[in-house]
């Protein structure tokens, strides 16, 4: 996956006659960490551990604290025990079937954030997922929630767009997504169950988890996606990147170098910004093929054009404020996000904002851009 | 068989035209003739339909009315008595009289509910026989079929017999059958003694039934003083004599009886597969045992009972009749095999006294000549066990479950009855309660399959209805189990599926067969061929002198080598295509790259002949110092002070661009050059110049402080060479600073003797790097230019250029497309490679680790880093023209017409690409197309 670009555009091509279809490789952007033979340094690597210490700091005060885990923890955990109730005895509870039930996103994958107590459980159906059917279920745990400790003040509320419902306490919340077996989504109907598209993210998001166990569970990825998470939370123009697209990100910028050793947090969390700026998720760029897929599809095309335009310019903004002195600005340990739309001074630099290059096209509208979209975006929405 | 039929059919035509205008006159009577006959389209069919069908109708209403009724027939009848007609009549009766046989009361009631299907079916069976038997025989048999009426009461006592006969038959076949089987031959034993009677009965009635058959049934019965009118079709009483015929003329009645009749002619209203449920005494038919629990609990149902009940009929059992779907074709099966055994025995042995079976056949044989009686003892047995199978059915089913069951099981019954699983309703919460405004729950609507209704009945119903079931297997919980009905639509498909199935199979058997005869043909054709070349061969061999055969096959491998085809490389994407477009644009014209040549060429030249003559000159005497290291370096040959010309920059790396005008050259001095030194070349040139070209005029200027003299020659284009003086020795004298200080004191500048030296290096550095990866040069190019065009870029000098893109180029590890180059050059500025933290461009050419790059402030940096940044973004999206400072081009025109294939590529390329495609690439192909489109109207 990650070499896919090796094979690249001009190989190929070469010995085959002038009539062959040319297959498309899209090439990988410069990366500078991954051709490091032929830069040399020419002057000594300057002095990171300010850096290091800022981010490392940061990854602190984003970690959730040891009582907000457990409040997600007990409640997930009843959840999961009254879900398995619902599994093994379903008794006159006959809305719908449940096949099985996986803890995905940020919980799962240990990058929660501190603030941010909401866990993600994915209940895959056996039946299809009517509207009602799923009500029904989120009032029947809520129930049994109840009855085990009346004391609990429970909160159940459907989720937006048909994903499932949600259950909160005081101190947590835990979302219960809704899917149903593969073989049930060509049975599905629009009018009368959720939205294919989002059943399916829902069971790309089980796919998410399961990879992300087991290939990025070094914590040096986990510090990395939460600091990610943050910087996309706070700078308006990483809003299009999905959690998937950061996990996989922050997975490519620690492991993806010639020694296959995981890199220090701070080296890694530059080279996401110059991933991004090089245009790792532009147009023409292989960008990062999802392993959780068939078929190569590159994570960025979940992106609008304009997104992605969006995503490249804020990050190489922030690369030149970054690489001048300003990281504890792009950290978020001091000031807010005006620094990548406004123009800065660093050390006597001047750092201006960039223009976006995209222009729509003239004539057509969203036609083509929005046939890029849609694959998979907005899987496991632990953050969003 | 069927030719027969047509056969003796023709014959009864010509017969019968008699009997067939009587008919056409009666068949006005008919709605529908049944359709199975009126395919048949001659008269005498429609005859004889009607004659079978009527004598259904007569004898139902000679069921009915008795006697009374049997007689005003008679006198009607006499009318029309053909022995066709009677004929037919009397094998239809016989059929009657069998059904009778079954049925305990002879009155008109047993054949009301259970018996008129199978009567019905009878009728229709009969009319086969009759018909057939009919066209076969003689028009003189007809003082023979008289005897018809004794036959038939023969019959009614035989055919219990029959139908346990055709029972035994079945009852290998299934369970059902054999409960079936043992139903009906307990009851046979039951009612042994009672058939006589039955059979007296209809012998008494007999006679009017069969006058009444050739006359307009419409002339209906004196009404009989009765209490109530009671019409058996349709069930009803009427309140007196006047109402009842209205209703026998009205449309309802007359739909009723016609709808009854062509049902006849098919298995009793069979459904289309599966079982169905019965209501005998309402002659309902209803395809669950929901739809009969609602029927029997329905107000009509009630009123029907009421009034037989008052009627004082016989009220049969709520239970319901199981209709049959499947199970009267394997009847009819098994009816058809013993048909033979029957046939066969009847004509080996003609034995009319052997009970059971036998007897059928052996009635007729007494009528009929033995040839016929074969074929007519063959239908009539053939269709008479499924008679008996159909009729048998009917009261087993009835009496089966004969303990009195309550209402409220009817359900289950009809269920059991159906062999149908009782079904938990599914799907309650897809139903929805209408309430009115008072809260009262009026209607129900389903969800799932969007349809309403009022009564809670029906709810519970349809959520254990199929449909329903269906539903919700469709939509909420796909293992659901829903019984799968084939419906008759489903068998044929599956037919169909199958068939084209074995076409399939067929198909490929036979390709198979075809690819056998391929194979051998195309060995054959090697064969052929291997021969032929083998001749050719044989033939050059022997006749070598003898020049070429005039014709023949071209060599042995003649063919097979076409033309290689020719490699078209071209650009491929977009930014390809701006690339080299721009690069061709920047690339320096023939005249000047020529005049830049020749100049060279001259100096070069020129500078030889001086360093020839300095050679000369200096030849006798040394210079002290270096002497003795200009030998070691040179070895034996003679030390020349000059001891090469070399050309350095643009020039040497070939990065020309339009409108350069300097190039360089570089001499190597074995010593240290000095001011003397120069100022003695600049004295020389233009001497030797002269020589080499007299007719160019060259301008030579000295400049001592950039340690050259310039030649600049006098035609346009202007071309400055500039020729540097240095040695080698400068640069070891900078490393080794105590020796500086013998140098002598009119020594160059030594910053620019050691630039000429680096130039030097770089030049080599060039030739041997940059020069062999793939798009390098033109990058460079197209950066070259970038820098002399955007002042933000100004400040990268050309050295840190080349190397850069060199090494970000050859970074890549495979040869790049020259857009891709450039992108990819672009990138590695975006992504910080000239910011501060970064590792910086060492420079190869030097000892110590130097930065190329130390000449750029940290805004310069910045503001190329920003400007990449955007160029980056722009060439993603599809604008590169705008990086390069050109317009867009149209994409390619060439490959438009000739070559869809390549514009095909071409298209899938971009396509691909992507993503950038936007709609640029959308409005390009329009335009290109319109473009194309006039191109071809030229």
């Amino acid at each position: 996956m990650m070499r896919g670009g090796v094979r690249g555009r001009g190989g190929p091509r070469m010995g085959r006659g002038g009539y062959k279809m040319k297959t498309f490789v899209p090439r990988l952007p410069f990366d500078i960490y991954l051709c490091e033979p032929a830069f040399q340094r020419a002057k000594p690597a300057p002095d990171e551990t300010p850096l290091q210490q800022a981010l490392l700091k940061r990854n602190t005060d984003l970690s959730p604290s040891p009582t907000e885990q457990t409040a997600v923890l007990n409640l997930v955990t009843k959840i999961a025990t009254v879900l398995d109730t619902l599994i093994v005895t379903p008794g006159s509870f006959d809305a719908c079937q449940i096949e099985e039930h996986r803890q995905v996103g940020s919980y799962k994958k240990g990058t929660m954030r501190t603030n941010h107590n909401v866990a993600d459980v994915v209940v895959i159906l056996k039946t299809l997922p009517t509207r009602e059917a799923v009500e029904a279920l989120g009032n029947q745990v809520t129930e049994e929630l109840r009855q085990q400790e009346p004391a609990d003040v429970l909160v159940m509320a459907m989720l937006p767009n048909d994903r499932g419902f949600e259950i909160s306490n005081s101190e947590a919340t835990v979302r219960v997504l809704v899917t149903t077996v593969h073989q049930n989504l060509r049975k599905l109907d629009p009018e009368l169950h959720l939205d294919q598209k989002i059943l399916q993210s829902h069971l790309a998001a089980i796919r998410h988890s399961r990879w992300f166990e087991e290939n990025a569970h070094h914590s040096s990825i986990k510090v990395l996606i939460r600091l990610l998470r943050d910087l996309k939370n706070r700078f308006e123009g990483f809003e299009p990147l999905s959690p998937w697209m950061l996990d996989l990100l922050a997975h490519y910028a620690v492991m993806n170098n010639p020694s296959r050793q995981a890199m220090s947090v701070h080296q890694a969390y530059r080279r996401c910004l110059q991933l991004l700026a090089a245009g790792l998720f532009l147009p023409g760029s292989a960008g990062i093929a999802d392993p959780c897929e068939g078929g190569n599809i590159r994570v960025h095309t979940a992106m609008t054009l304009e997104q992605q335009d969006q995503v490249c310019l804020t990050a190489q903004t922030l690369l030149r404020a970054l690489s001048h002195g300003g990281y504890k600005q792009v950290i978020g340990l001091e000031g807010n996000a005006s620094i990548a739309t406004d123009m800065t001074v660093w050390e006597g630099i001047v750092v201006s904002p960039l223009e976006k290059a995209y222009e729509k096209p003239p004539e057509r509208k969203e036609g083509e851009p929005g046939d890029e979209l849609a694959d998979d975006d907005d899987m496991d929405m632990a953050d969003n | 068989m069927a030719a027969n039929n047509y056969f003796g059919f023709t014959h009864g035509g010509t017969q019968y035209g008699a009997a067939a205008a009587a008919a056409a006159g009666a068949a006005a009577y008919q709605a529908t003739p049944a359709a199975g006959y009126a395919a048949v389209g001659h008269t005498p069919a429609a005859a004889a339909t009607y004659a079978a069908q009527r004598a259904t109708t007569a004898y139902e209403a000679a069921a009915a009315y008795q006697p009374a009724a049997a007689t005003s027939y008679a006198a009607t009848a006499s009318s029309a008595p053909t022995y066709d007609y009677s004929y037919t009549r009397v094998q239809t009766y016989d059929n009657a009289a069998k059904t009778a046989a079954f049925y305990p009361q002879p009155t008109s009631t047993s054949f009301s509910a259970a018996a008129d299907p199978a009567f019905q079916a009878k009728s229709s069976t009969t009319y086969t026989a009759g018909y057939q038997n009919a066209a076969a025989r003689p028009a003189g048999q007809a003082s023979k079929t008289y005897n018809y009426p004794a036959a038939g009461a023969a019959q009614s006592y035989t055919y219990p017999n029959q139908a346990a006969a055709a029972a035994t038959a079945n009852k290998n076949y299934s369970g059902y059958d054999a409960a079936l089987y043992n139903a009906a031959t307990l009851y046979v034993q039951q009612q042994a003694h009672t058939a006589p009677k039955g059979a007296g009965t209809w012998k008494a009635s007999r006679p009017g039934v069969g006058a009444a058959i050739g006359q307009k049934p419409k002339l209906k019965q004196p009404p009989k003083p009765q209490q109530l009118h009671y019409c058996d079709v349709c069930k009803i009483s009427c309140a007196g004599p006047q109402t009842y015929r209205e209703h026998l003329e009205g449309q309802k009645h007359k739909k009723k009886e016609s709808a009854q009749k062509q049902t006849a002619g098919t298995t009793p209203n069979a459904p289309r597969g599966g079982n169905s449920l019965r209501c005998e005494l309402c002659d309902v038919t209803c395809t669950g045992s929901d739809a009969y629990a609602a029927h029997i609990r329905g107000a009509k149902h009630q009123k029907v009972v009421k009034l037989h009940t008052k009627l004082g009929k016989p009220i049969p059992s709520t239970e319901p009749v199981v209709v049959p779907g499947k199970s009267t074709t394997t009847t009819a099966k098994t009816g058809a095999a013993a048909t033979t055994a029957v046939t066969k025995t009847t004509e080996v042995t003609k034995v009319v006294a052997t009970p059971k079976i036998n007897f059928v056949g052996g009635t007729k044989l007494t009528t009929t000549t033995p040839t016929a009686s074969a074929a007519a003892a063959g239908t009539a047995v053939k269709e008479e066990p499924k008679e008996a199978a159909a009729a048998a059915a009917a009261p087993a089913a009835a009496t089966a479950a004969a303990p009195a069951v309550a209402r409220d099981d009817t359900v289950a019954v009809a269920a059991a009855a159906l062999g149908e699983k009782e079904v938990e309703p599914v799907g309650q919460e897809y139903i929805e309660e209408i309430k009115n405004e008072e809260g009262k729950v009026v209607s129900f609507n389903c969800k799932l399959c969007e349809c309403r209704f009022n009564d809670p009945n029906a709810k519970e119903m349809h959520m254990k209805g199929r449909r329903h079931r269906l539903q919700y297997k469709k939509k909420v919980n796909p293992e659901l189990i829903v019984e799968v009905k084939p419906s008759l639509r489903q068998r044929k498909l599956q037919e169909e599926k199958l068939r084209r199935q074995q076409m399939r199979e067929e198909m490929w058997r036979r390709r198979e067969e075809s690819a056998m005869d391929d194979e051998e043909r195309i060995y054959w054709e090697e064969r052929r061929r291997y021969e032929e070349e083998m001749e050719y061969f044989e033939w050059c061999r022997r006749g070598a002198g003898r020049g070429m055969p005039p014709f023949g096959p071209m060599g042995p491998m003649g063919p097979r080598f076409g033309p290689i085809p020719p490699m078209l490389r071209r650009p491929d994407s977009a930014d390809d295509r701006h690339v080299m477009a721009k690069h061709s644009e920047i690339y320096p014209k023939d005249e000047e790259l020529n005049a830049i040549q020749k100049i060279v060429s001259n100096s070069e030249k020129a500078l030889k002949m001086v360093s020839d003559d300095i050679a000369e000159a200096d030849a006798p005497k040394k210079d002290d110092g270096t002497a003795t290291e200009s030998k070691d370096e040179d070895g034996k040959e003679l030390p020349r002070t000059l001891k090469g010309v070399m050309r350095v920059g643009v020039l040497a790396k070939g990065l020309l661009l339009q409108g350069d005008a300097d190039v360089q050259l570089v001499v190597l001095c074995a010593e240290k050059p000095t001011r003397t030194l120069l100022e003695r070349v600049a004295n020389l040139m233009p001497k030797h110049l002269a020589t080499v070209t007299p007719d160019e005029k060259y301008a030579l200027k000295l400049s001592v402080e950039q340690a050259s003299l310039i030649i600049t020659n006098q035609t346009e284009p202007q071309i400055n060479v500039t020729v540097t003086l240095t040695s080698p020795l400068m640069r070891d004298g900078a490393a080794d600073e105590p020796t500086a200080s013998k140098d002598p004191p009119d020594v160059l500048d030594k910053q620019k003797c050691l630039e000429a030296l680096a130039a030097l290096r770089h030049a080599k550095w060039f030739q041997a790097r940059a020069s062999g990866v793939q798009s390098c040069v033109i990058v460079i190019r197209i950066m070259r230019e970038l820098c002399q065009r955007v002042p933000t870029w100004t400040p990268l000098n050309t050295w840190a250029l080349e190397l850069l893109v060199e090494r970000v180029v050859a970074s890549a590890g495979f040869p790049l497309a020259p857009g891709d180059a450039l992108r990819r050059v672009l990138e590695a500025i975006a992504s910080g490679l000239l910011l501060p933290g970064t590792p910086g461009l060492i420079d190869p050419c030097e000892k110590e680790p130097v930065d190329t790059l130390s000449g750029l402030t940290a805004q310069e940096r910045e503001d190329i880093t920003a400007s990449a940044q955007h160029a980056l973004r722009l060439m993603a999206f599809r604008q590169v023209h705008k990086i390069l400072g050109m317009d867009a081009l149209p994409p390619p025109k060439f490959n438009r017409g000739k070559f869809n294939r390549k514009r095909r590529r071409d298209n899938s390329c971009s396509g691909e690409n992507g993503d950038s495609e936007g709609g640029d690439g959308k409005k390009d192909k329009k335009e290109d197309e319109s473009e194309a489109a006039k191109a071809d109207a030229k």
